[in-house]
């Protein structure tokens, strides 16, 4: 079929976009002078002259040869699944294996927000949208604004300030916790074998709501689920804000439409008329922009992971790039490039569904 | 065989009102101020006939048949009063308590809505659009909804409005015998000429699927009766889906109590109109017993049909696509079992418009509001479409509320014709007489305004054109609302407004030249 065809060459197309991305930062990390980049492998008090130390240093970081041999040398390593090594304060060792401990976390932010922002939007509205200047919509409206208006730290924060434990005293609603991914006093004296206290991660998934379900711990479970409300619940309210915008721009629009007079002059029920006719039209828009919301959702998983010390893929980018770790910043890089680009072409598939009127 | 099937539709109707308008006020709460698009309008459109409603551009006519199928969008606009009779039903029956009007002044207008009354409104006349009148509306690529497919769109006025048939063929088809196959059989062996029709009616009644052409060709083709029983008899039989017929007997008894409350709605809100208080009282009680005993005693089916949503309805969409299919044929599309499937945008405009009307009669509504059906579309569509329309007229009866600003079309089309102008209707008659004997000023002005190949030659006539142009209706003319353009205006003109009066026979028009009688 002509669907099975698109996704070919949209995957195809995933390629050249690929190699453009890492090529963009490649080049870009190279703007560093030499000395910067290597500066960390160099140790004033060894008793190896710091001139060689340098040198050795250039050479094992490839950076004698012409840059553009680099690029097809780093090229090479990519597509070996050699992605080099980082150091940083929080992590040390193979980036490859950086990115499967912390990359889960990330995506399980990102895609609880997005789950839940779409499962409230769609109802939400529908209903406001079909009640365009009642009291429901004007509220709605004050909320979407200002949360979409708001930058995610500044909400991430004050929902520590309004619901974070022992963040004000005596506050009633300050009842769950701000950061961390679990309260370490649910593992127990003896952890489990699936637990590595030297990184506090879990096994097999590395998603401590998930392992802990898996091995039937539920007292971790259940840490785990409290200390996902704040940083989720940040994200999803941003997102959420952002996508009911569009619903509700859709839904006017739509019901403005001379199709809706259409079905109304059929007889068809106004609820029936709201559910079939107009927010069938009112979805598409909104599923356009889903795939450019859900880049800036990436951004903001950075940001909350880093408010809410919820150890993820973004902390880590954050620390290679602190701490000048090319390989580490390629990686992550490349990783976040190859979900956003995933996430585009679902949105791409997803709205040839939705719409007949588009050709693949 | 058309014709005579049209004269029988004339004699039997015999001029019977089919759709009835009085004294239709219609207005738009804008903020500039309150448009006054309707002021009055008084029409009747026979049984069987097509009736023109002709003017300018802004005029009133979409806001005629607009309101006429009770779709001005609220807010801005609402009809304010008058009744508007379908079927000798009255759809503006509770129009005064809908909604309170409170006037602070031009731009200031509160409107207290009644929201309960309001949605047994919405309910009552959900059930009248579709099955009693439709409408055709100008841009048949806006008017049909893009994202569904053509055939998803009729079969929705078919389900709509004919469940309960529906599922009373599909029992008929699920308990059908040899025997029943037999008598059809021999039905269709007694009747001389064409055997298709009965065929037609036959798949009808029994809701077999897409067999016609099946079963014609068996009946073709047979030259020995026992075996062409015997095909027959296997190919109908293999039409049976296996249905459970409790099922199925559900749906319909269910479908069939919710259009008894329908009934029961339609004849409170008469009740309460006439003020029978008493038996108002006693009909509320009774649509309030079934409604709680159509939750309590189809709870089970309510809660099914809830989570399996449309999976709970495929037993007739087999129905409803054989009967959409039909339609499509009948408004003369080809390869009707392709576009059924198609989405608006693959088809040309004037399929788009023959779709558009396949979905407006599908519940065979008696009365097609065709609202400048073929404006939109070139010049060759459009005789197409005229044809369609006409013929539609003939074979089925429906009435047709024409609306144009095409003054050759309302000739070549209509019996009767109304002129309307700003809000009001002018003059109303016989198309002939209207066109060879026009009374109002602004008919005649609108009349000479034409080109005509038959009179003059082009050099000695002058086109006319009426000076001036349609008011603006936030604050229109006192007394007739032409007498600014008027060439013929009198001192009465701005004062009083002049009633539609019959001054020939069968001849109204509102004008004081020709009675002095006043609106009040």
């Amino acid at each position: 079929m002509e669907l099975r065809y698109f996704i070919i060459r949209r995957l195809l197309l995933l390629i050249p976009t690929l190699l453009g991305l890492v090529l963009l930062v490649f080049f870009l990390l190279r703007m560093f002078p030499d000395t910067y980049l290597v500066a960390r492998f160099v140790n004033p008090k060894s008793p190896v002259p710091i001139s060689v130390q340098y040198a050795n240093a250039k050479a094992a970081l490839g950076l004698n040869y012409p840059i553009f041999i680099q690029y097809f040398f780093y090229l090479k390593a990519l597509f070996t699944g050699q992605w080099g090594t980082m150091s940083t304060s929080i992590y040390t060792g193979s980036v490859l294996k950086g990115i499967e401990l912390y990359f889960p976390a990330t995506i399980q932010l990102a895609l609880f927000a997005t789950i839940l922002s779409i499962v409230i939007a769609i109802p939400l509205g529908t209903y406001i949208g079909a009640r365009p200047n009642s009291v429901a919509d004007q509220t709605g409206r004050v909320f979407s604004l200002a949360f979409y208006a708001m930058p995610v730290f500044l909400l991430g924060l004050l929902l520590q300030l309004l619901f974070g434990q022992n963040v004000i005293a005596g506050n009633p609603l300050g009842v769950l916790p701000i950061a961390g991914k679990f309260s370490f006093n649910a593992v127990g004296a003896i952890p489990p074998p699936w637990f590595d206290p030297s990184t506090g991660l879990t096994g097999p998934t590395h998603l401590p709501l998930f392992d802990a379900l898996i091995h039937g711990d539920w007292k971790l479970a259940y840490s785990s689920f409290i200390y996902l409300i704040l940083p989720v619940v940040t994200l999803t309210l941003s997102l959420l804000a952002a996508i009911l915008r569009f619903i509700r721009a859709g839904m006017v629009d739509a019901s403005n439409q001379e199709y809706v007079k259409t079905a109304r002059s059929k007889g068809v029920p106004e609820s029936l008329v709201i559910k079939r006719h107009v927010r069938k039209n009112a979805l598409i828009p909104t599923v356009t922009v889903l795939g450019l919301l859900f880049a800036g959702l990436l951004g903001g998983v950075v940001v909350v992971e880093t408010v809410f010390n919820y150890y993820g893929m973004g902390i880590l980018a954050l620390n290679a790039v602190i701490n000048v770790a090319i390989y580490g910043v390629l990686g992550t890089t490349f990783v976040f490039g190859v979900t956003l680009m995933a996430a585009n072409l679902i949105v791409d598939i997803a709205y040839a569904f939705i719409d007949p009127r588009i050709r693949y | 065989m058309v014709e005579e099937q049209q004269e029988e539709i004339k004699t039997k109707n015999n001029g019977e009102e089919y759709l009835r308008v009085e004294n239709l006020v219609t207005r738009f709460f804008t903020s500039k101020g309150i448009v006054k698009a309707l002021d009055g309008v008084t029409l009747a459109v026979k049984k069987g006939e097509i009736f023109g409603l002709v003017g300018e551009s802004g005029c009133g006519k979409s806001v005629t048949a607009t309101s006429i199928m009770d779709l001005i969008p609220d807010p801005p606009g609402r009809i304010i009063s008058g009744s508007i009779y379908i079927d000798n039903y009255n759809i503006l029956n509770d129009l005064p308590k809908l909604a309170r009007i409170n006037v602070k002044s031009e731009t200031d207008v509160r409107v207290k809505r009644n929201k309960r009354l309001i949605k047994r409104h919405n309910f009552v006349i959900s059930k009248i659009r579709g099955r009693k009148i439709a409408m055709i509306f100008q841009e048949p690529s806006l008017a049909l909804n893009p994202v569904i497919s053509i055939g998803k769109q009729i079969s929705e006025n078919i389900l709509l409005h004919n469940r309960v048939e529906i599922a009373n063929s599909i029992i008929r088809r699920e308990s059908l015998t040899q025997e029943d196959v037999r008598n059809f059989y021999n039905e269709i062996r007694d009747t001389k000429g064409d055997f298709r029709p009965l065929v037609n009616k036959w798949t009808r009644q029994y809701a077999v699927p897409v067999a016609e052409d099946e079963i014609v060709n068996i009946l073709k083709s047979g030259a020995d009766s026992a075996l062409t029983l015997k095909e027959l008899t296997e190919v109908i039989m293999g039409k049976k889906r296996g249905n459970e017929l409790t099922h199925i007997t559900t749906m319909r008894d269910y479908y069939k109590r919710e259009e008894e409350l329908f009934e029961l709605t339609l004849k409170l809100v008469e009740a309460e109109s006439k003020n029978e208080v008493n038996n108002a009282a006693v009909l509320e009680q009774q649509i309030e017993y079934l409604s709680y005993s159509l939750k309590k005693d189809f709870s089970s089916f309510i809660w099914k049909r809830r989570l399996l949503g449309k999976r709970f309805e495929v037993v007739f969409e087999e129905e409803a696509r054989r009967r959409g299919i039909e339609l499509l044929t009948l408004v003369n599309i080809a390869e009707p079992g392709r576009v059924y499937d198609a989405y608006p945008h693959e088809l040309s405009g004037g399929m788009q418009q023959r779709a558009m009307i396949a979905m407006a009669i599908a519940s065979n509504p008696m009365m097609l509001i065709a609202d400048e059906p073929t404006t939109a579309l070139d010049v060759t569509t459009q005789a197409q479409i005229l044809d369609l329309i006409r013929d539609l007229n003939k074979v089925t009866g429906t009435s047709v509320l024409f609306i144009t600003h095409d003054l050759a079309v309302i000739a070549e089309m209509c019996e009767r014709l109304g002129v309307m102008y700003a809000g009001n209707l002018v003059e109303e008659g016989p198309a002939s007489e209207l066109f060879n004997n026009p009374l109002h000023p602004y008919t005649t002005g609108l009349l000479s305004s034409i080109p005509r190949a038959d009179v003059k030659s082009r050099n000695e006539i002058k086109l006319e054109s009426i000076p001036g142009s349609v008011p603006n209706l936030i604050s229109p003319p006192t007394g007739c609302r032409f007498h600014p353009r008027c060439k013929f205006k009198m001192d009465i003109c701005a004062e009083k407004k002049p009633a539609l009066v019959e001054v020939q026979k069968n001849h109204k028009v509102a004008c004081f030249l020709y009675s002095k009688e006043v609106v009040n």
